[in-house]
């Protein structure tokens, strides 16, 4: 049995890390930018962990992937578990309560930060990994879903993405991370490119075909030119990465998702 | 310096109040007024910040401070000029419609650094809410600024940074 409080500490450490600390691979590229804003964007990171102020005023949403392996025994659901602790960390630290009851009808803040979406996975094993994204409203709106004929080729798909990032890029503060969802059905395919976007820079997908496609796109975006902020110095992505699924006859569902230049972004495991 | 004199590309730094304000509290602003009623904050001289603070730590004047994405509000834009708006201040690209309406009523668009939160909040030396307050973080606040730095996105001739 893995204990809650356990996870709890972990999770909450790793979440406040996320939003105070500037994640180091972001680091070393940010390091080297000496476009519009350069200075501000150097400042920011050192005092946010002086005075552990969020990096960002949007503190996101909390999206947790977890891995639950099929011999783990817990003393809750996961979900409140990782709840509760996204509760604490948000009411602990001047963080921003983003999140509203009912997205139509009575916006009204939930002063918790939480729900937090919680996607749940059955793997082999005795180990959980919970991995998370701190994700923005800004980065989060540009998510977008096309169901492509299934004799699409390489590059209309390569097409879709480039035009999307061309005409949208710049309004989810680039650089960006790219995550695309090839295949399965159409939540799968989002949900795919949540997941590309849980895995760093210099990983590529195992299947050669699609680790090209990845260079390739990786390249076409940053011939784009949006550059850091909009404002057209420096690379306009860090990285791009996909995930693939077997799929329906009939459909090729392709989701494309980015996360901004922040990159907050977590991953823990437990063994039970 | 006058709004009319800025030209897109151009860096400044810039001290002196600012309106925070967002989506909801946009919206709310526009019900008010197309009710033919007098909207709760005197827009006349001001600029416009799109932001929505995180919670304010104890002994700091604000907590956490940036920019949203301007191209939610575009709608919104013609408003907040008609209401006396000189200039907006938020993150990326906006829409033509939103160039024209800046060309139209001789106003202009700046764009500040996103995801700096912190370091920018160390520019903000005074901060209080003026409207809507049960709207937490989307309220209407007065800021004062110092040394805010900013760059031209959209001038008043309707010339723009961002590549079409």
């Amino acid at each position: 049995m893995i204990n809650k409080h356990v996870i709890s500490e972990k999770i909450k450490k790793a979440i406040i890390d996320a939003n105070i600390k500037i994640n180091p691979e972001v680091e070393e590229i940010i390091e080297r930018y000496e476009g519009p804003f350069s200075d501000i964007i150097k400042e920011n990171y050192r005092v946010s962990k002086e005075e552990k102020l969020p990096l960002c005023q949007d503190t996101g949403i909390v999206e947790f992937f977890v891995f639950i392996g099929h011999e783990v025994k817990l003393e809750e659901p996961i979900e409140e578990t990782l709840n509760r602790a996204v509760g604490e960390v948000y009411s602990e630290y001047p963080f921003r309560y983003s999140i509203v009851t009912d997205p139509l009808f009575e916006r009204i803040n939930t002063g918790t930060n939480t729900p937090a979406i919680v996607h749940i996975f059955q793997v082999k094993g005795k180990s959980l990994e919970i991995r998370f994204l701190v994700k923005g409203g800004g980065s989060e709106n540009l998510t977008v879903l096309r169901m492509m004929t299934p004799t699409s080729d390489v590059e209309k798909v390569k097409e879709f993405v480039v035009e999307h990032i061309k005409e949208h890029g710049a309004k989810a503060c680039p650089p960006l991370h790219v995550g695309i969802g090839i295949g399965g059905t159409a939540d799968k395919a989002l949900l795919l490119s949540k997941l590309a976007l849980t895995k760093s820079f210099e990983e590529r997908n195992k299947d050669p075909k699609y680790a090209e496609l990845e260079k390739e796109l990786e390249e076409e975006l940053n011939f784009l030119g949006i550059g850091f902020q909009g404002l057209g110095k420096g690379i306009t992505v860090y990285s791009v990465h996909i995930e693939h699924f077997p799929t329906h006859i009939a459909t090729l569902p392709v989701a494309v998702s980015v996360d901004c230049y922040l990159c907050r972004r977590g991953k823990v495991t437990f063994e039970d | 310096m006058r709004i009319e004199d800025l030209k897109a590309g151009q860096e400044i730094r810039y001290s002196g109040k600012l309106i925070v304000m967002r989506d909801q509290a946009q919206r709310r602003l526009k019900e008010i007024v197309d009710r033919g009623e007098e909207p709760p904050v005197d827009l006349r001289g001001q600029i416009v910040f799109y932001a929505g603070p995180a919670k304010t730590p104890s002994g700091k004047p604000v907590g956490a401070i940036g920019p949203t994405t301007s191209a939610r509000m575009d709608d919104y834009l013609e408003m907040l000029f008609k209401l006396g708006a000189i200039a907006t201040i938020g993150k990326g690209k906006r829409s033509k419609k939103a160039i024209e309406a800046c060309k139209k009523w001789k106003r202009v668009y700046f764009v500040t650094p996103s995801g700096t939160a912190a370091a920018l909040s160390k520019r903000v030396k005074k901060s209080r809410v003026l409207a809507f307050e049960d709207l937490g973080p989307e309220a209407i606040y007065e800021i004062e600024v110092e040394d805010f730095p900013l760059i031209v996105a959209i001038d008043s001739n309707g010339n723009t940074i961002f590549k079409e």
